[in-house]
């Protein structure tokens, strides 16, 4: 009773007047609808906003000269696929690609010539070779980072702090890190004079759009 | 043999123009050329009125909007199909004519040509040209000197106001999109729009008056 007593008495906001103004697939309460019937103010704004809308909306159409898509066109370059893009730098680069190309079969036919000098080496050896190098490779990049991390005492000072901080102790700082994170937060919107219900709304319809 | 292709012909154009803008963007980066022009022919009219009521000048608003093709085709591969493809464009668009007038610092320019014409042939190409359905020639002049009016009141706002008003009122944009092609929080948006109406109200203060006499 209350609530609907407020309604019908509080002047309309910004987008309620919109709404009211600017035939659209968004419709009023029936208080607030009520509400414009009795107030002169927010009537007279509703007025004015449809005839300001109107007049907008009646401005002469604009359109760039006959043929302007033709001219547009004429400047467009369109991304081509990458396999027109090889063969186009190919065309455009002959001696350099040819070069590139007796190179790289030079090096296949030296790398291959030495392979058949040892008949032990077959494609599975080789292959169990790699694997293995680059199994070690890896490991001992791990090791090294786990020397580092040992030697420089970081894991001595965590079992310190973690043998000091009690459950209440770790809720209060993670509650006070959260209270001023949010206290910033609001700070800075004010700065920018934004409303905060407006940007959940806003997080609320991006992820709408972008679902 | 000339009919099967005009038959052919047909039935891609009325297939183009069927398709979503994604679906022509995504064959754009096939390196489709028909659907570019689609996409050209389609957004060509709302780019160039926005760009036009920026910069009030016909030839220029036609090179920036020329730009504004050549940017968006060139930069297609950076397109976030998240996005609406037309929101992306209409940034481009603002992005570029703000640039635009921050470096030659325009300002306002009257709906009767740009300052900087000094021919009468250089204000015929600059000033706006107004369309009227009205038949009665005192009708026609009134909707015209009443646009001129308007036009005039746009001119005058800040930029930023002005381009909101336009996407919002002229092209029905929803603010959220125009919250992403302003690049500006959803409540900078709001608060655009609702300084740009109020300035427009008081810029039009003797021409209301009389509406609302009448």
């Amino acid at each position: 009773m209350n609530t609907n007593h407020q309604a019908r008495t509080r002047h309309l906001q910004a987008e309620e007047l919109e709404t009211l103004a600017i035939p659209g697939d968004h419709r009023l309460p029936a208080r607030s609808s009520a509400h414009v019937a009795d107030c002169e103010r927010c009537r007279r704004d509703v007025e004015e906003l449809q005839t300001l809308h109107a007049l907008l909306q009646a401005l002469a159409p604009l359109q760039p000269v006959v043929g302007f898509s033709d001219r547009v066109m004429q400047h467009v370059r369109l991304p081509l696929p990458w396999r027109v893009r090889v063969l186009q730098a190919v065309r455009k680069h002959q001696l350099a690609t040819a070069a590139a190309f007796a190179g790289a079969a030079a090096a296949v036919g030296v790398g291959l010539t030495w392979i058949a000098r040892y008949p032990e080496l077959t494609p599975m050896t080789i292959a169990a070779f790699l694997v293995q190098r680059f199994t070690a490779f890896v490991w001992s990049g791990v090791m090294e980072v786990g020397r580092f991390v040992y030697g420089s005492g970081v894991l001595e000072t965590a079992q310190g702090i973690a043998g000091q901080v009690t459950p209440v102790s770790a809720f209060v700082a993670v509650a006070t890190v959260t209270l001023i994170g949010l206290a910033s937060f609001r700070i800075l919107l004010s700065l920018m004079e934004i409303d905060p219900a407006l940007v959940t709304s806003h997080l609320r319809l991006r992820r709408r759009v972008r679902g | 043999m000339t009919g099967q292709t005009d038959q052919q012909r047909g039935y891609r154009a009325v297939s183009y123009k069927e398709h979503s803008d994604k679906d022509l963007v995504r064959l754009c980066l096939k390196s489709d050329e028909r659907a570019a022009r689609e996409l050209v022919e389609r957004f060509e009219r709302p780019v160039f009125s926005l760009v036009y009521r920026m910069v009030r000048d016909r030839e220029l608003a036609e090179d920036l909007t020329q730009e504004v093709f050549v940017r968006t085709f060139n930069n297609l591969q950076r397109y976030d199909r998240s996005y609406k493809f037309s929101s992306w464009l209409f940034k481009i668009a603002y992005n570029l004519t703000v640039d635009y007038l921050r470096k030659k610092q325009v300002k306002t320019i009257s709906m009767h040509g740009s300052p900087d014409a000094v021919t009468p042939e250089r204000q015929e190409a600059t000033s706006l040209s107004l369309e009227s359905d009205e038949e009665s020639p005192d009708a026609m002049v009134e909707a015209r000197e009443l646009a001129g009016y308007l036009e005039d009141a746009i001119a005058q706002l800040r930029p930023e106001y002005r381009t909101a008003i336009l996407l919002r009122h002229v092209e029905g944009r929803p603010y959220e999109e125009i919250s992403d092609i302003m690049g500006v929080p959803l409540g900078t948006v709001k608060t655009y729009i609702f300084r740009a109406r109020r300035e427009l109200r008081d810029l039009l203060e003797d021409r209301w008056d009389e509406g609302d006499e009448e």
